[in-house]
């Protein structure tokens, strides 16, 4: 059997041969025989050593929270992907790739993070007075301060806080969750001065701010989050593949499927006669110098 | 739209069409009054502003308890608390699962970072390396479930119902019995782990009945594999062979990211364009001019056949272009058994 790797790359990540799977130096088979947990192994992954008691518990508990979500839109892509009945790893694949740039934005929230501290640290400043800076800045720009809100959580994401008082107890806490209570401090202040409603932090931006603070990347912390949740999707899958209809449409079910025709409420152009292709040049032409299409471009 | 000007279009008159198509009525459907409106049902998970439940549990609660995402994997797919022996043991087999070096999942996840995407795109592409050969947990598991489900008929022995699955698909990559893990203690060690935390089940003791049966007939040395012993093991903890195929895909997917961001940070990208096929890769037809749009009737060979024996030729012909798909024979269900 030809046992040569696809294709060629230096890595220092991982190298497997016949007799072991070696992970950032350490054989994968023994560190599970030394009862090491997943979520040290995640460490070794990530970041090349093995974490302390504590950060191991914080992961555990980050992992364990953000996997389950019920409908969002990462369960969503998988009911949805499931209903055509392919493969399985289709629909989970799908529900991943669903993660982007509203969705569990971890690493956004990240890079906002580190790009803040940085300047704190440049500018003399302190973590205080430039998360102002970034709630100021973001605010005045028009832009979303990452990290903030829900829209299913109206009255703050019932992970979040949680998650911030676990770091604290921990005694994990650093400079991110620092930086991020000021962010969120400041964002209360200038919503309420602006006599806007309350808008919690969410899970994001708890959850990211203790991946980083035990060590995490944006872009592994946003891993983190993002596969975790292809677990729950994984079951919501199986669950539309195992007991639901497929295609999700039949009117035989006791209710209106998702993909029942009455589902759909069109908005578009009225309807309109096609033209032969005899007509076709002219009528293209009126059409394109009308410029009436243009208010349907997407 | 009734307002529109009819005129025959095409074929849209053939009296053979299964309606008038020339007054088909434009519009969209009434809303369905007669049953309830469409919502997401689920048995898995709910949430409303304050919580998230799955299964029944809070899962706030359920981290605030000391509950980690290998209970919760439990809880998903299995609507229970696991046994601790039962969460050790998953522990085990999903740190072994994580990485596999630069195999297919991590080959995916490094080709899509090439092209400047998402991480999180890297990462479902490298699930989709699993198949029904690589990471054939499905497959595999459900080849289990139809020989126990034989055992329980009765008639027959275990051992014999292993050495006729293995008549029947040794070689086959789902069988969970191969030579890949020779020299590698790993797969064994699942086993031994199982049967030390006494988790080990039917499902264990099958895939070994099916390995020595393998290594009887077998003309070169095999033993159990990665395959065999965490599939085996993941459904003596009681996840079905689809549970399965998506938990061990979706563990494999961190490691998978891992190696979007080394590519990213090790590597370039790639362009539209950019790569060369070298000539010497090829295989197809020789070099040929292009003819003229005009002479076109007179080359071209139509593509239909009009008997059962023309259309072996055809077919037979077809098979010798690689690419045309001609050559891949899919197995579909034969209802011609149950008739």
């Amino acid at each position: 059997m030809d046992r040569e790797p696809l294709f060629r790359r230096k890595t220092a990540i991982a190298y497997k041969t016949e007799e072991k799977t070696v992970l950032r130096g350490y054989d994968l088979s023994e560190l599970a025989e030394e009862d090491y947990s997943f979520c040290d192994a995640m460490f070794i992954l990530f970041q090349g050593r093995i974490p302390t008691a504590e950060e191991e518990k914080m992961l555990k508990y980050e992992m364990g929270e953000f996997m389950e979500h019920s409908m969002s839109p990462s369960a969503a892509s998988a009911i949805s992907v499931i209903a055509g009945r392919p493969n399985l790893p289709a629909a989970v694949a799908a529900s991943i790739m669903t993660f982007g740039g509203v969705h569990g934005p971890g690493a956004a929230h990240g890079y906002m993070l580190n790009k803040y501290i940085e300047r704190a640290r440049v500018e003399g400043k302190t973590l205080d007075e430039m998360a102002k800076v970034l709630v100021d800045e973001y605010l005045d720009a028009g832009e979303p301060v990452m990290g903030m809100g829900q829209p299913q959580h109206r009255e703050g994401d019932p992970r979040a806080e949680p998650t911030h008082l676990k770091q604290e107890e921990l005694e994990i806490d650093g400079v991110y969750l620092e930086f991020q209570r000021a962010v969120e401090k400041h964002f209360h202040a200038r919503r309420k001065r602006e006599g806007k409603s309350f808008v919690g932090v969410n899970v994001v931006g708890a959850g990211n701010t203790a991946l980083m603070d035990i060590g995490f990347s944006p872009n592994a912390a946003w891993c983190i989050g993002s596969v975790s949740r292809g677990y729950s999707c994984a079951a919501h899958a199986l669950y539309n593949m195992k007991r639901g209809r497929a295609w999700a449409a039949s009117k035989n079910e006791p209710m209106v499927q998702m993909l029942d025709l009455s589902m759909i409420q069109y908005i578009g152009p009225k309807d309109r006669e096609t033209p032969s292709q005899e007509e076709r040049q002219e009528y293209a032409k009126k059409q394109k110098e009308s410029g009436e299409y243009k208010k349907w471009v997407i | 739209m009734g307002d529109l000007k009819r005129k025959k279009i095409g074929n849209l008159d053939d009296p053979r069409l299964p309606y008038e198509y020339m007054n088909r009525p434009y519009g969209t459907e009434p809303v369905d009054t007669t049953r309830p409106q469409f919502s997401w049902v689920s048995e898995v998970a709910y949430k409303n502003a304050q919580r998230i439940v799955a299964r029944g549990y809070d899962t706030t609660e359920l981290v605030e308890q000391g509950y980690g995402l290998v209970d919760l994997l439990f809880i998903d797919f299995q609507a229970r608390i696991p046994l601790l022996e039962e969460e050790k043991m998953l522990n085990y087999i999903m740190i072994l699962s994580l990485e596999d070096g630069l195999s297919m999942p991590a080959a995916l996840s490094r080709i899509v970072a090439r092209s400047k995407t998402y991480l999180t795109q890297a990462c479902g592409a490298s699930i989709l390396a699993f198949g029904h050969a690589y990471g054939a947990y499905s497959a595999f598991g459900n080849m289990l479930l139809g020989s126990l489900a034989r055992a329980e008929e009765g008639g027959k022995t275990m051992e014999q119902l292993a050495m006729e699955l293995v008549q029947e698909k040794q070689g086959d990559p789902a069988l969970g019995v191969s030579d890949l893990m020779l020299k590698d203690p790993a797969a064994r060690r699942i086993f031994a782990r199982a049967e030390k935390l006494g988790v080990a089940g039917a499902h264990i003791a099958f895939t070994l009945d099916i390995v020595k049966a393998a290594q009887q007939i077998s003309d070169h040395p095999v033993d159990l594999d990665m395959l065999g012993a965490t599939g085996a093991t993941m459904m003596d903890l009681g996840f079905t062979p689809e549970a399965t195929w998506a938990i061990i895909a979706i563990t494999r997917s961190f490691g998978a990211g891992a190696h979007y961001i080394e590519e990213v940070e090790r590597e370039g990208s790639t362009r539209l364009g950019q790569e060369l096929t070298p000539k010497e890769y090829y295989d197809g037809p020789a070099d040929r001019p292009v003819p003229p749009l005009a002479e076109r009737d007179k080359i071209a060979r139509p593509g239909q056949t009009h008997s059962p024996e023309e259309w072996k030729v055809a077919f037979d012909e077809r098979q010798k272009l690689p690419g045309s798909g001609y050559a891949i024979m899919e197995e579909v269900k034969d209802p011609s058994t149950k008739t």
